[in-house]
């Protein structure tokens, strides 16, 4: 069962590898368009910059996810999952890229007042001037200091990134097991790292929209979209490599039936998460609390805020709920492409209600603002996965767990 | 083994010595067409129920129906109960609030979907069970070590001993076994049956105690299991305690103490009564009241403050003032008690529900439902300030209807900001007893009507004339609210002095909005009146 990293079924197919240039300068292309038409239209700047943040999330905590997914494996020392493993790098391998492209909401900081974070307004710092002195956010929310926390940030997973990402790599060279156990041995503080950073990031820059909100379970809320959408990421690459031609050996109906427990799973646990941030909210109805909510459930938000609970839950819930349908790819492959469907809703939900509260879709223009952010970031990240997979095999060829994952069998 | 009677056969097992034999071997079984088989391996084997061509279990959907089980019935219970039998305002939530009832929903849905799943394994599993034929065979002990065991049973359709022992050993088993039923008894031994029995019964004593206690009276102590929770140390008020050197177990205000953010006004504000006017005719109580800085010295008229006036007073009072007094505040109760008591020497006759009431001699020890401390000074509690502080005037008032001089103005600018002030708080601690229109048929009297709580004293109404302010004045009102009445605890410690003395603003509306005329409304709203049918 030895794998040969040069095996041709386990390099990206032509046809992929193909559409990486045109996806990453089409990206970069669509996303300038979609805040230029922002900028310069009657949809505004602050609702382009939300669209772009948005598009940006949305990416983000998918790459994320897939990097605590790798992360995940190492620290449990898992064997079913080593013949996808490096699939879930490749998702990994695109968060520099994402660091880089962060910039844009950085320079709207130092763009004017308040284009997009109020507490960034001395006008909003005056007319909330009373709850703002109670606390201390004005001390934590200042231009320099986001910027500096952001750095930190994107520098923790831009590290780890790079250090699972080139470690597995050279793997493929040397086949040594001792880098199997410095990855290992990295993953544990990796994950605590991680955490940490990902919950800060998360109030950061999507709560901090809205500066006078807290909810401290926020960012377990983004790491539970992030990795049930990096898993089925991870599904829809896997189902089409395989229509390529790739890893139709390596890659078994059984592995399919993994990632559909653990789609069901995470879909459960992200339900968990955002209904205990809304039951105590809803519970206690402080008003302090509650008008986060409330925004939501105004405007026409009501009806995304009931979508999420009926087709980010109930639906997939269902849909997932037998063995059945988590052992045929095709139905997998299906439900995790909706599900990415719905976590961009998830996050559209999250950002833009605060960012245009009046509107919930912003009229044609905004929609193509949107659209063009959304479309396009995807493409640069897709772009920039597939030219990191030009390179890498589709397979951690010489992993000392290999056989494991090749004869893998759920009971 | 060699007495193979067929009859006593219950299948036949063989021995297999590796994964992958015993897997051939399965399948050759399987595809000859015998279905009562099983295999036995010291550790789980991958495709091997595939192998043996059993089939998918029905566990999940057991586990699923009880799962939906679950969720169905604790949805309609949490209905039912809080909802329909016995609905319950609970955090200001509506009767059925879905939100709220998720939780339960979340874990029965986990509970029975569990107990499902791992009952339902043991029953398909036919499971608790004690012995298997094979255990009869001492071969079979492998099956724990190093061994693989297939075996057909004898109530397969297909099962012919000679048939069964050709296809095992073509299918490469070694040591074929046929396994014999097991001729021991069945019974449960002598011992283990009388045991449970004598256990059983036994158990069935501290039911029967119990059973006994609930219909059997008892003079002695009742049993304390948690001696914390029955016999706490602390004191409740008006207690006496060995503890201090003056008996008293509550302690008095450090004489001087002021009252938070109570200097800026005057004690007029904080009594109710002009304190000048009092200092002509009661100095002593006047002059408490000023130390006191403009607190209310907890019981707004202090408790049987004049010692001097209700004994005094009484035989003065011409007995056809009484019916008058009482009503004053209470329309139902009072009567009773109050208009008896003035003829005999009042010390005798304690309101109904006053529990400790020898007044005279207990100084320290005023009605137990009372929870303000008279104040420290006050030697002799005369029998007067039975039913709550505020009552004492009632009772008392007689002739002298209260020689009290209360404000009879509202220290506060009556404007329509004070007046929804007062509306809010009237509507937030009154309206649950006295309605939020001062009828006095709030919430909690409605129900004590319905259940007939005995101990239930009905709360005021506010429109009835004894209660307009010509005959208790607005400081009168604002003492009440502060000091309570009767069953009506005082709520100086709940509602700021201000938001009380709007309270008093607005019930005064109240009472004028039963009674106003036309020429009462503003000539620029009178066109909106419509004028009943």
């Amino acid at each position: 069962m030895k794998k040969n990293p040069e095996d041709p079924t386990l390099q990206l197919p032509a046809s992929a590898a193909r559409l990486a240039y045109p996806l990453i300068v089409g990206g970069i292309v669509m996303l300038a368009a979609g805040v230029l038409i922002g900028a310069v239209t009657s949809v505004g700047l602050r609702f382009a910059l939300g669209s772009y943040l948005t598009a940006f999330m949305y990416c983000l905590t998918i790459c994320l996810g897939a990097t605590f997914f790798v992360i995940i494996q190492h620290l449990c020392r898992a064997g079913w999952s080593v013949t996808i493993r490096r699939l879930a790098e490749l998702f990994m391998s695109a968060v520099p890229w994402l660091a880089i492209l962060f910039l844009p909401i950085l320079a709207s900081l130092f763009l004017g007042n308040g284009t997009l974070y109020n507490w960034d307004s001395p006008e909003w710092i005056e007319a909330n001037h009373r709850e703002w002195a109670t606390n201390s956010k004005g001390a934590f929310l200042t231009d320099w200091f986001f910027a500096v926390r952001a750095c930190i940030y994107l520098g923790i997973w831009t590290v780890l990134a790079t250090y699972f990402f080139k470690t597995s790599r050279r793997q493929d060279e040397t086949a040594e097991i001792r880098l199997t156990e410095q990855m290992q041995a990295v993953s544990g503080p990796a994950v605590i790292l991680f955490a940490l950073s990902l919950t800060f990031a998360a109030f950061d820059w999507i709560m901090s929209l809205e500066p006078a909100w807290f909810s401290t379970m926020f960012g377990v809320y983004i790491f539970a979209g992030g990795i049930l959408s990096a898993i089925c990421a991870i599904t829809v690459f896997v189902y089409l490599l395989q229509k390529g031609g790739a890893l139709r050996q390596e890659v078994t109906v059984e592995h399919y039936h993994d990632f559909g427990k653990l789609i069901f799973g995470f879909i459960t646990f992200w339900t968990y998460i955002a209904f205990s941030q809304f039951l105590l909210i809803w519970y206690a109805n402080i008003p302090e609390e509650t008008f986060w909510f409330g925004h939501r459930w105004a405007h026409g938000w009501q009806f995304v805020s009931l979508a999420l609970v009926f087709f980010h839950w109930l639906l997939p819930f269902l849909g997932l709920l037998s063995r059945h349908v988590r052992r045929r790819p095709t139905l997998m492959f299906f439900w995790a492409s909706y599900i990415l469907v719905m976590h961009f809703v998830d996050i559209y939900w999250l950002i833009m209600p605060t960012v245009n509260p009046g509107n919930a879709l912003g009229g044609a223009l905004g929609i193509a603002t949107t659209l063009l952010c959304t479309f396009g970031m995807i493409g640069l990240s897709v772009g920039a996965v597939l030219r990191n997979s030009q390179n890498a095999p589709l397979l951690p060829a010489r992993d000392p767990r290999l056989h494991e994952s090749l004869a893998f069998h759920n009971l | 083994m060699s007495a193979e009677n067929a009859k006593h056969i219950h299948g036949y097992m063989a021995e297999f010595t590796s994964v992958d034999a015993l897997l051939a071997a399965c399948r050759r079984v399987r595809d000859a067409g015998y279905t009562k088989t099983d295999a036995y391996t010291p550790f789980p084997v991958h495709g091997i129920d595939e192998a043996l061509g059993i089939k998918p279990t029905a566990l999940p959907w057991i586990a699923l129906g009880g799962g939906l089980t679950g969720t169905i019935t604790a949805i309609s219970m949490q209905i039912w109960m809080n909802g329909i039998n016995y609905p319950y305002i609970i955090s200001g939530k509506p009767y059925i609030s879905l939100p709220a009832f998720i939780p339960v929903t979340f874990e029965l849905t986990i509970l029975l979907a569990s107990f499902g799943a791992f009952f339902g394994m043991l029953i398909l599993n036919k499971l608790p069970r004690f012995s298997n034929p094979l255990f009869t065979n001492s071969r079979f002990d492998g099956a724990t070590d190093d061994k693989f065991f297939l075996y057909i049973a004898a109530d397969d359709p297909r099962f012919k001993a000679d048939g069964v022992k050709r296809l095992l050993t073509d299918a490469g088993g070694g040591a074929i076994d046929a396994v014999m039923d097991d001729e021991s008894s069945d019974k449960l031994p002598r011992a283990f049956v009388t045991i449970a029995g004598v256990l059983a019964m036994l158990s069935i004593v501290p039911l029967l105690i119990a059973a006994r206690m609930r219909v059997t009276n008892s003079s002695s102590p009742r049993f304390h299991i948690f001696y914390d929770m029955d016999f706490s140390p602390a004191k409740d008020a008006q207690k006496s305690t060995t503890l201090f050197a003056d008996g008293r177990a509550m302690r008095t205000d450090v004489p001087g103490t002021v009252i938070h953010s109570g200097s800026e006004f005057g004690p007029d504000y904080y009594s109710g009564i002009d304190v000048d006017a009092l200092a002509k005719i009661d100095p002593a109580r006047a002059e408490r009241l000023v130390r006191f800085n403009g607190q209310l010295p907890q019981d707004g008229e202090p408790t049987g403050n004049p010692p001097v006036t209700p004994p005094a007073d009484e035989p003065v009072t011409p007995p056809a003032d009484e019916p008058v007094t009482p009503p004053a505040d209470e329309p139902v109760t009072p009567p009773a008690d109050e208009p008896v008591t003035p003829p005999a020497d009042e010390p005798v006759t304690p309101p109904a529900d006053e529990p400790v009431t020898p007044p005279a001699d207990e100084p320290v020890t005023p009605p137990a439902d009372e929870p303000v401390t008279p104040p420290a000074d006050e030697p002799v509690t005369p029998p007067a300030d039975e039913p709550v502080a505020a009552t004492a005037e009632t009772p008392a008032a007689p002739a002298v209807v209260d020689t009290t001089p209360w404000l009879t103005e509202n220290p506060l600018e009556v404007t329509r900001a004070t007046l929804e002030k007062g509306q809010t708080q009237f509507n937030i601690y009154c309206a649950v007893c006295h309605g939020q229109n001062g009828r006095g048929r709030g919430l909690v009297n409605e129900r004590a009507q319905k259940i007939q709580a005995t101990s239930w004293v009905p709360p005021s109404s506010m429109h009835q004339p004894q209660l307009y302010d010509d005959k208790y004045p607005d400081g009168k009102l604002f003492s009440t609210i502060s000091n309570g009445i009767r069953k009506m605890p005082g709520y100086s410690s709940q509602i700021k002095a201000a938001d009380r003395w709007a309270i008093v603003a607005y019930v005064r509306a109240l009472q004028l909005s039963q009674n106003a005329s036309e020429e009462d409304v503003p000539l620029s709203a009178r066109d909106a009146i419509v004028p009943a049918p």
